[in-house]
């Protein structure tokens, strides 16, 4: 069996956990067992991610991102990763409801896209790249998860600034609660993002020089985070503007990153 | 063997009858007692709450045991006018599938409320205490809780808020991450404002700050809730560290503008603020509702929010009578074989 079919059965699973979001939202019932199975589907997906990402690392001989493709799996990976420590500690609801669909989808892109080719990477392995690289995309599951929060924040805003809340508006946490997690998560993200760029300048000088579009992507992305985080904590950025900020930064971090694995093309 | 029930509730009878007969709650077990005694029953529990007072019993005659409930029901509480009129009686079939509705908050006065279920239990424990009841008892009282118990958590019948007070209740628990640490401020005293604020502290709000210009009634409500008084005038100062502000003044002018909110939604570092309106003519500017991170509602809101949470539960009746169908036909067909 090839690690793409791990892949396939991680969709699987995560499509299964998205089908009974949909349902428990149209049927409006407040059913617990809902949200056990909901949570054991995405640790189902989770474990067949796991396993196809061990594949082809085995088959490499490296860290599997070494194209498009395996860093996007990874980043969805990282984003279950979080979802699965975050949810349970901060007892967030209706959490995996919003996860699953948006790691489906990112799943789906990524397993359609052409994206999965042979790529010889710029720079001969290192530990340090290795370091750098997984470190990174940690950082992106985290930012992906604020991303995952910051709809539910708009979402729950929405309602409260509707009048008429809807069926999801009592499935969904209070929008100070999902502000904080929100906060928590991108200061998470950008330790993460920080060691890993000096991981990277440190591969910089051991390995040779990256290539030009990684290096500025990376420096916009860290800025962009930066500004970010500095708007949420000391500019004072909450609901619905912090939301679509964060949205935003997410979309832009990984567009940036898919037009600049592009261009190295 | 029959089940029996005879009783009176919130439809039935009004609540100057009501009173008359209510059994208080200690007296539950020795009033269990007493009727076995005086009556021909085999087993006996009584639920007495302030919508309903109902005697369930087994016995090998239903008409006499009804009879012996009715009479009970006079006797004890020394009643010199016959209630017969206001009291219902149900048999069997009918009887299960009337405990059971009663537990599910179908026969409250509030449609799908929760408190019941737990006067049922306590009333249970005071018969089972004395040893009133037996097999027939006990398991009928048994699976009305564990059907309840189902209902509830399969069903939307006790989804939402029906009362104004509670759904602003509701309200702020979704805004602010923990009510405990929320501060509330009351301007201008009244019976809505007060229960809002009462609400809102029983669900373990932090600090409730009474503003009005009457102090002693301020003072006096602060002392109620547990919070503090403070003057009119000094409403605008205390404002920037409010979560939670529930107008209800008889200004006939808005009090809190758009330009005021401004900057105070700077001065409170753009943290969420909940803004309930309960002045006619309203005293909050409607724009601010405009503003980022303020969420303001008014009567009319709160109480659609109420008619439309009732409107649910209602919506949500007939998937309840089904559930308790399937039940009430178990338990028949359990009474039937070992009563043959």
């Amino acid at each position: 069996m090839t690690d793409r079919y791990f892949f396939w059965m991680a969709l699987v699973f995560y499509v299964g956990a998205s089908a009974l979001t949909l349902w428990r939202l149209r049927s409006n019932r407040a059913v617990s067992a809902l949200h056990h199975i909901n949570v054991l589907l995405i640790v189902a997906g989770f474990l067949m991610q796991l396993v196809g990402l061990i594949l082809r690392g085995q088959n490499l001989h490296r860290c599997p991102l070494t194209n498009p493709f395996e860093v996007t799996i990874f980043i969805v990976w990282a984003l279950v990763l979080f979802y699965l420590l975050i949810g349970p500690s901060y007892r967030v609801s209706f959490l995996g409801a919003f996860t699953a669909p948006v790691v489906t989808l990112m799943l789906f892109a990524s397993l359609l896209a052409a994206s999965d080719t042979p790529h010889v990477p710029a720079l001969k392995h290192s530990p340090w790249i290795e370091f750098h690289a997984g470190i990174g995309i940690l950082a992106c599951g985290a930012f992906a998860l604020a991303f995952v929060v910051a709809a539910m924040d708009l979402v729950q805003d929405r309602q409260l600034k509707s009048h008429h809340p809807g069926p999801t508006f009592r499935l969904l946490p209070a929008v100070q609660q999902l502000d904080v997690i929100g906060v928590r998560l991108l200061m998470l993200g950008f330790g993460l993002l920080t060691v890993g760029m000096i991981g990277g300048a440190i591969s910089d000088k051991i390995v040779g020089a990256w290539p030009w579009p990684k290096v500025a992507w990376a420096w916009a992305t860290w800025l962009a985070y930066a500004a970010l985080l500095a708007a949420r904590t000391v500019g004072n950025w909450h609901g619905r503007r912090a939301a679509v900020a964060t949205m935003a930064a997410f979309i832009f971090l990984l567009s940036a990153y898919w037009s600049m694995s592009w261009l190295a093309r | 063997m029959n089940l029996v029930i005879v009783g009176l509730n919130h439809c039935s009878a009004p609540v100057a009858v009501r009173e008359r007969v209510a059994f208080p709650r200690a007296q539950l077990g020795a009033a269990t007692c007493e009727l076995l005694s005086v009556a021909p029953l085999a087993e006996v529990a009584i639920v007495s709450t302030c919508n309903r007072v109902e005697i369930y019993a087994l016995a090998a005659d239903a008409g006499q045991a009804a009879l012996a409930l009715r009479r009970y029901l006079h006797t004890y509480h020394k009643l010199t006018e016959p209630i017969d009129a206001h009291l219902y009686e149900r048999h069997n079939r009918e009887c299960i599938a009337h405990l059971l509705s009663v537990v599910c908050g179908l026969d409250s006065m509030v449609l799908g409320e929760t408190e019941i279920l737990g006067q049922v239990k306590d009333a249970y424990a005071a018969a089972q205490q004395a040893g009133a009841t037996g097999a027939a008892l006990n398991r009928l009282f048994q699976k009305a809780f564990a059907a309840a118990k189902h209902i509830r958590s399969t069903t939307a019948i006790t989804r939402g808020s029906t009362s104004v007070a509670n759904v602003a209740v509701e309200l702020a628990e979704k805004i602010f991450r923990d009510l405990t640490q929320s501060t509330v401020m009351i301007i201008g005293t009244g019976a809505m404002s007060e229960a809002t604020a009462k609400a809102l502290r029983s669900r373990g709000a932090g600090t409730v700050l009474i503003c009005g210009r009457d102090r002693d009634r301020s003072a006096a409500l602060a002392g109620q809730l547990g919070g503090r008084a403070i003057h009119y005038d000094d409403w605008l100062v205390e404002f920037p560290m409010v979560d939670i502000a529930i107008s209800a003044t008889a200004s006939p002018h808005p009090i809190v503008t758009r330009e005021k909110l401004i900057s105070l939604m700077k001065a409170r570092h753009n943290r969420p603020l909940f803004l309930i309106d309960i002045g006619v003519p309203r005293d909050i500017e409607t724009a601010c509702d405009e503003l980022e991170n303020v969420y303001l509602y008014n009567m009319d809101d709160l109480q659609q929010i109420a008619n439309e949470n009732l409107a649910a539960r209602e919506r949500e009746i007939d998937v309840c009578r089904e559930l308790i169908a399937e039940r009430v036909a178990r338990l028949v067909e359990w009474l039937e074989e070992r009563y043959q």
